[in-house]
C-alpha cells in the first residue's frame, strides 16, 4: 500500500465522520402543497396533542434586572436547554438541564412542583389564574399557542419545508398587520404528522435575526409513562409552599386595583379570576399590565433609567427590548406604579398608560383563590 | 508489544508523578469543602460538588468534573505527545523499530498505553475522592438522582461505573490528536502544546453563538455529559453523540498518524 493509498483511506474516513451526520440533516424534507390556512388549523388542532422531547432555545432579549423578575433574564437572553414530557395541558414535565445539575416543573392537575438539584430544594404551588413566563413557555407548542392563539389567516403565508428533530416539518410565517404590534413576524414550522409546532422564531420589527428561537433537536409524538412524572421528596431536600408564585400572581390577587375593560383600543382578556392584573389584546399585540408595590416598583424604575436606551414617554421610562416593549408609570401617592409589557409599540405602551389612570380602586382584600 | 509498552509505562516514575499531581487539585477542594463546610453557589461549581457536603461518596463524581476539562487532557497530551516525538527526541526511535514489528503495531501500542494511563489516572482520582469524600464530607445519602428520584445503591454503582468509562473514552480525541502530531513533529512539548492548542479552541468556539454549527464536531463538546448518566430517565443523547465524536477523532487522527508514520523516513 502506497502513501498516497493510506491518505485516500484516511480522507475518506474523514469525510465520513463529517458527512454521515450533515447528510442525515439534509435529507430532504416533505413537499406538501397545503394552504397556509390548511396549516395554521393543523397547528391550532394540535394543541391536546402529546408529545415529548429535547427542546433548545435562544433569547436574545437583555431585560432589566429587578429582585422579583431575575428569572425573566436567563429564559429571554440565553440558552435553555430542556427535556420534556407532555400529555395534556394539565400532566406535563419539563427539566432545564444544565452542566451541574437541573431544574424540573411539573404539572399534574391544578398543582405544580419545582425541583431544584443544586438547591435540594422543592417548591409546591397552584396554578396561578395569572404568572410571569417560566420554563415551560419556552417550549416551540406554548409559544406558538400564546403568540398564534388569535392570528387572522389572512395574516399567514407559507414557508418552504424544512427537517427538524429528524421530522418533516411545514412552515407557516405569521406577519401581523397591527400597526400597534411590534412584532415583525413569526416563523413556525409544525410537525406535518402531528401538526405540533417543532421550530419556532420571534422577529422585532425591523429586525433580520430573531429575537427568539425555540426548536426541537428531538422529537416523538405520543403520551408518556406515568412514571414520568411521578415525582416524590427525596432524603434531605426542603419543601416550600409560597402563599403566591410570583409577583403577578400577588398582584392580581391582592392588590386594590381593578384595570379597565379596553386600553389603547385593546380589550381585556376574558380570562376568569384576573383581577388586579389584565392582559390586552391577543396574538402579536399583547399587553400585560401589573401593579406593582413601591419596594418592586422603585429599584426596577432605577434599573430602567440606568439602561442607556431608556426612552422616557409621557407616563413614565420605557424600554424596547426586540419585541417586547416595557414601561412603568408612577402612582401619584407612591413610588408604586404600573408595569405595562408587551408586544406593542412606544406609543401604544404610553396610551395604555394613560387609560390605566382609569382603573378603579378597591379595598385591600384577602384572597383564598 | 504492548506488553512492552504498558510495562514501560507502568514503570516511569513520570507516569505516577503525572497521576498524583492530577489528584491533588480534587484533594485540595475536598479538604477545602471539608474544613469550610461551604459549597458552590447552584450553577456556579462542577458538576455534583454541591451535593458531596450532604453526601460524600458523590465525591468521585465531583473529582472527574474537576479534572476532566483541563488536568487530564492536559495530562494526556503531554503522555500521548511523548509516545513518538519522546522516542524521536532521545534518539530511540531507530532502535525501536529495529525490532521485529510493524510500524502500525507500534503506533497502536503506544495509543493502548496511553489509554491505560487514562484509566489509571481516572481510578486513582475516583478511589481516593471516594476514601476522601467518605472520611471528611457528608455522611447523609442523598440517594437522589439529578431529577430528584431515588436511586438504589446498585444504580448508582453501575451509573458511576458508566460516568468513569464515558470520562475515560473522552480523553481518547486528544490522546489521538497528540499521537498524530507525536508523528509529525520531533519535540513532545510541540506535539503536546498542538493537541492543548486544539482543546483551548474547541473550548472558545463552544461560548460563541456564531459558532453553533460546528459545535457538534468540537472535541470538547460532549466532556461534561457524564452527568446525564444521572438523571433520570437517563438523557443518552449526548452520551451516545459523544461516544460517537470521540470514536471518530481516534479513526481520523490515528489514521492520519498511521499513514504519515508507516511511510516516515526514521533518522533519529
Amino acid at each position: 500500500m502506497t502513501s498516497l493509498h493510506r491518505w485516500l483511506i484516511v480522507a475518506l474516513t474523514t469525510a465520513l465522520a463529517i458527512g454521515t451526520p450533515l447528510t442525515l440533516r439534509a435529507l430532504p424534507a416533505s413537499d406538501s402543497t397545503s394552504t397556509p390556512a390548511e396549516r395554521l388549523d393543523q397547528l391550532r388542532a394540535s394543541v391536546n396533542e402529546p408529545y415529548s422531547g429535547y427542546v433548545e432555545s435562544l433569547g436574545t432579549l437583555q431585560l432589566p434586572v429587578a429582585d422579583e423578575l431575575n428569572e425573566l433574564g436567563p429564559l429571554f437572553g440565553e440558552r435553555t436547554r430542556m427535556r420534556v414530557w407532555w400529555n395534556d395541558p394539565t400532566l406535563w414535565r419539563v427539566d432545564r438541564l444544565t452542566a451541574t445539575g437541573e431544574e424540573d416543573l411539573i404539572r399534574d392537575g391544578n398543582a405544580t412542583t419545582q425541583w431544584e438539584y443544586e438547591g435540594t430544594k422543592i417548591t409546591h404551588t397552584r396554578e396561578p389564574a395569572v404568572r410571569l413566563p417560566r420554563l415551560s413557555d419556552l417550549l416551540p407548542p406554548e409559544l406558538a399557542r400564546y403568540l398564534l392563539s388569535d392570528v387572522d389567516a389572512a395574516d399567514v403565508s407559507a414557508l418552504s419545508s424544512d427537517r427538524i428533530a429528524g421530522r418533516s416539518a411545514l412552515g407557516l410565517r405569521v406577519t401581523p398587520s397591527d400597526a400597534r404590534s411590534s412584532v415583525e413576524r413569526v416563523d413556525v414550522w409544525i410537525d406535518e404528522a402531528s401538526g405540533i409546532p417543532l421550530r419556532l422564531s420571534l422577529f422585532a420589527a425591523g429586525s433580520s435575526n430573531p429575537a427568539l428561537t425555540s426548536t426541537f433537536l428531538d422529537f416523538a409524538p405520543g403520551a408518556s409513562s406515568p412514571e414520568v412524572f411521578d415525582f416524590r421528596h427525596p432524603r434531605g431536600s426542603t419543601v416550600e409552599r409560597p402563599q403566591v408564585v410570583d409577583v403577578a400572581d400577588a398582584a392580581n390577587r391582592f392588590a386594590p386595583f381593578r384595570p379597565p375593560p379596553t386600553v389603547a383600543d385593546l380589550p381585556r382578556s376574558p380570562a376568569r379570576d384576573l383581577r388586579g392584573v389584565a392582559v390586552y389584546g391577543d396574538g402579536l399585540t399583547q399587553v400585560l399590565v401589573i401593579p406593582l408595590w413601591d419596594d418592586i416598583a422603585a429599584p426596577l424604575r432605577n434599573q430602567l433609567l440606568d439602561t442607556q436606551t431608556v426612552v422616557q414617554l409621557t407616563q413614565g421610562p420605557a424600554l424596547s427590548v426586540g419585541p417586547l416593549g416595557i414601561l412603568l408609570t408612577r402612582f401619584l401617592r407612591s413610588d408604586g406604579g404600573w408595569l405595562i409589557a408587551g408586544t406593542v409599540t412606544a406609543e401604544t405602551l404610553d396610551q395604555v398608560a394613560i387609560d390605566l389612570r382609569g382603573a378603579r380602586i378597591t379595598p385591600p382584600q384577602l384572597s383564598n383563590s | 508489544m504492548i506488553g512492552v509498552e504498558l510495562r514501560k509505562m507502568l514503570r516511569s516514575r513520570r507516569t505516577w508523578v503525572t497521576i498524583l499531581l492530577i489528584n491533588a487539585l480534587p484533594t485540595l477542594v475536598g479538604v477545602l469543602l471539608a474544613v469550610t463546610d461551604l459549597g458552590p453557589r447552584p450553577g456556579s461549581g462542577p458538576a455534583f460538588l454541591s451535593a458531596v457536603l450532604s453526601d460524600g461518596t458523590l465525591f468521585p463524581l465531583a473529582a472527574v468534573a474537576i479534572v476532566l476539562p483541563l488536568f487530564l487532557p492536559t495530562a494526556v497530551a503531554v503522555v500521548a505527545g511523548e509516545a513518538i516525538a519522546g522516542e524521536a527526541q532521545a534518539g530511540t526511535l531507530r532502535y525501536v523499530l529495529a525490532r521485529p514489528v510493524g510500524r502500525t503495531r507500534l503506533l497502536v501500542a503506544k495509543l493502548v498505553s496511553v489509554v491505560v494511563f487514562v484509566i489509571l489516572a481516572v481510578l486513582v482520582v475516583a478511589l481516593s475522592a471516594y476514601v476522601l469524600g467518605s472520611f471528611l464530607l457528608g455522611d447523609q445519602p442523598v440517594s437522589a438522582s439529578v431529577s430528584g428520584t431515588t436511586l438504589t445503591s446498585g444504580q448508582i454503582a453501575w451509573r458511576t461505573a458508566l460516568a468513569l468509562g464515558y470520562a475515560v473514552l473522552s480523553m481518547l480525541g486528544v490522546a489521538a490528536i497528540a499521537l498524530f502530531l507525536s508523528t509529525i513533529v520531533e519535540s513532545p512539548l510541540a506535539a503536546a502544546m498542538g493537541a492543548l492548542a486544539v482543546l483551548i479552541g474547541s473550548s472558545l468556539l463552544l461560548t460563541l453563538d456564531a459558532a453553533n454549527s460546528l459545535s457538534p464536531f468540537l472535541p470538547t463538546r460532549y466532556w461534561l455529559s457524564f452527568i446525564d448518566l444521572f438523571r433520570d430517565p437517563i438523557l443518552w443523547r449526548n452520551v451516545v453523540r459523544g461516544t460517537g465524536l470521540q470514536l471518530a477523532y481516534v479513526a481520523v487522527f490515528l489514521g492520519a498518524a498511521w499513514a504519515h508514520f508507516t511511510t516516515k523516513d526514521i533518522t533519529d
